[in-house]
């Protein structure tokens, strides 16, 4: 984002709207912290500069990714989604993607609201990686592994994104060992993130998977999201 | 949309906040006979049934996701027992308290089929802004809501006499998804505007 010194009077409307607290006024004028600003356009989209001061830059690679990770209106190409995040469960009915012995995971980090550096997700990447966890192929940060051994590209580590989703499967037998990276990972990082865990409810809409994260330390928060089961891969098709 | 999962509040709170969202599966069922115009209607379930706020209709064709956000747990299970006699195909993810999503499903005659837990926040939690602006802005499945906003739209509540509804409103703004919960945002502000300045 930028804006245009000439035509901003300064009044700090953009200042107020920004996630980030990325811009400030000094001078008379609203001033973006380059570094700061995760490239949201969050300010721009809202129409909030009544000097229309406010313009979007053709971002190269690597800030690029700024604007990939943090904007809600940047679709991927992989996954044709708006945002960050991928379908995940969401279409599970259709897609199959979790089965009933698989455990999905979504570790966002820079959630909510404070934002993180793309090195950061090495921190879990790299032990996850050798704890053999599948990542997903459609988020836009599996994109960005440059190995297999769960390192992030060397040229977009210092970019910084609104949050940036971790998201992976691992065969139910392996839960205590991702807990335990969580854990271990906890007071390591220089930001927050959020933890979500995505398991098929049983025939009987059981979910006894609550009571073993209470069992291992991680008690869920009584929000969940829950795909009813109303898709299908054709009109005439079962659910998977 | 993923982090619908992760709003904040009590549940006495979270009791007047439930997300549904209708979405196609890329590449299985979004080209289907007709994949769009079922899409379009499923929308069109939802706004019947009285939403809080609903994703702009100008985004519903250009989008494979339509979202919608209710008060009001009687709304849920009304608009989830007609998109199941609708019989769209198309897959319907509804996201708040687990036990007021259970009873809806239930008494819409449907299952759960997948669930995905919140485990929480974690890490530097000391840096977060305080819980009763976090309820607000994690609102906002993107995030894209800033605490700076909720202290200025605080601050006209209590001391220009803006009605509470529209500093909801203007709250809202950067939210395209429209998910985020107006009324209950009103509620919230409410008590911010009654309460004190620390942390805002």
């Amino acid at each position: 984002m930028k804006i245009k010194q000439d035509k901003c009077t300064g009044c700090g409307s953009c200042a107020v709207i920004c996630p980030v607290e990325a811009i400030h006024v000094a001078d008379g004028k609203a001033m973006i912290d380059k570094d700061a600003c995760v490239e949201c356009s969050t300010c721009y989209r809202t129409a909030v500069c009544p000097a229309r001061a406010i313009i979007q830059e053709r971002l190269k690679w690597p800030r690029l990714v700024r604007n990939i990770f943090s904007d809600v209106a940047s679709s991927h190409k992989i996954t044709g989604v708006p945002g960050r995040g991928t379908e995940e469960m969401k279409t599970n009915d259709v897609t199959g993607r979790f089965g009933p012995e698989d455990l999905g995971f979504s570790i966002e980090l820079g959630r909510p609201g404070l934002g993180a550096r793309l090195a950061s997700v090495e921190l879990f990447t790299v032990p996850l990686s050798r704890l053999g966890v599948e990542y997903e192929q459609a988020n836009p940060l599996t994109a960005l592994l440059a190995d297999g051994d769960g390192h992030i590209k060397d040229d977009v580590k210092g970019e910084r994104v609104l949050s940036a989703i971790i998201e992976f499967k691992v065969p139910s037998a392996k839960l205590t060992d991702v807990l335990a990276i969580i854990k271990e990972l906890e007071g390591k990082v220089d930001t927050v993130f959020t933890v979500g865990m995505i398991a098929r409810a049983g025939a009987d809409g059981g979910l006894p998977i609550i009571d073993v994260l209470s069992e291992r330390g991680f008690p869920p928060r009584p929000n969940a999201k829950v795909n009813v089961g109303l898709g299908r891969a054709s009109p005439g098709g079962g659910v998977a | 949309m993923t982090h619908s999962l992760h709003r904040t509040g009590d549940a006495s709170s979270l009791e007047r906040d439930y997300v549904i969202l209708a979405m196609l599966a890329k590449g299985i069922n979004d080209s289907a006979p007709a994949a769009s115009e079922r899409l379009m209607r499923a929308g069109a379930i939802f706004k019947k049934h009285g939403p809080v706020n609903i994703m702009m209709e100008s985004l519903w064709t250009i989008s494979p996701v339509i979202t919608v956000v209710y008060d009001d747990e009687n709304k849920v299970k009304q608009a989830l027992r007609a998109l199941k006699e609708a019989d769209l195909g198309i897959s319907i993810v509804v996201s708040g308290l687990l036990s007021g999503i259970q009873a809806a499903t239930r008494e819409a005659g449907l299952s759960m089929h997948t669930v995905h837990l919140s485990l929480g926040i974690f890490g530097c939690k000391d840096k977060l802004p305080r819980s009763e602006v976090l309820d607000l802005t994690t609102m906002c499945g993107h995030h894209c809501i800033s605490p700076a906003n909720v202290a200025i739209q605080v601050n006209r509540i209590r001391n220009l006499g803006v009605p509470v509804d529209a500093a909801a409103a203007e709250l809202a703004k950067p939210c395209i998804c429209g998910i985020f919960n107006t009324s209950r945002a009103a509620a919230l502000l409410m008590q911010l505007a009654e309460g004190d300045d620390k942390g805002l």
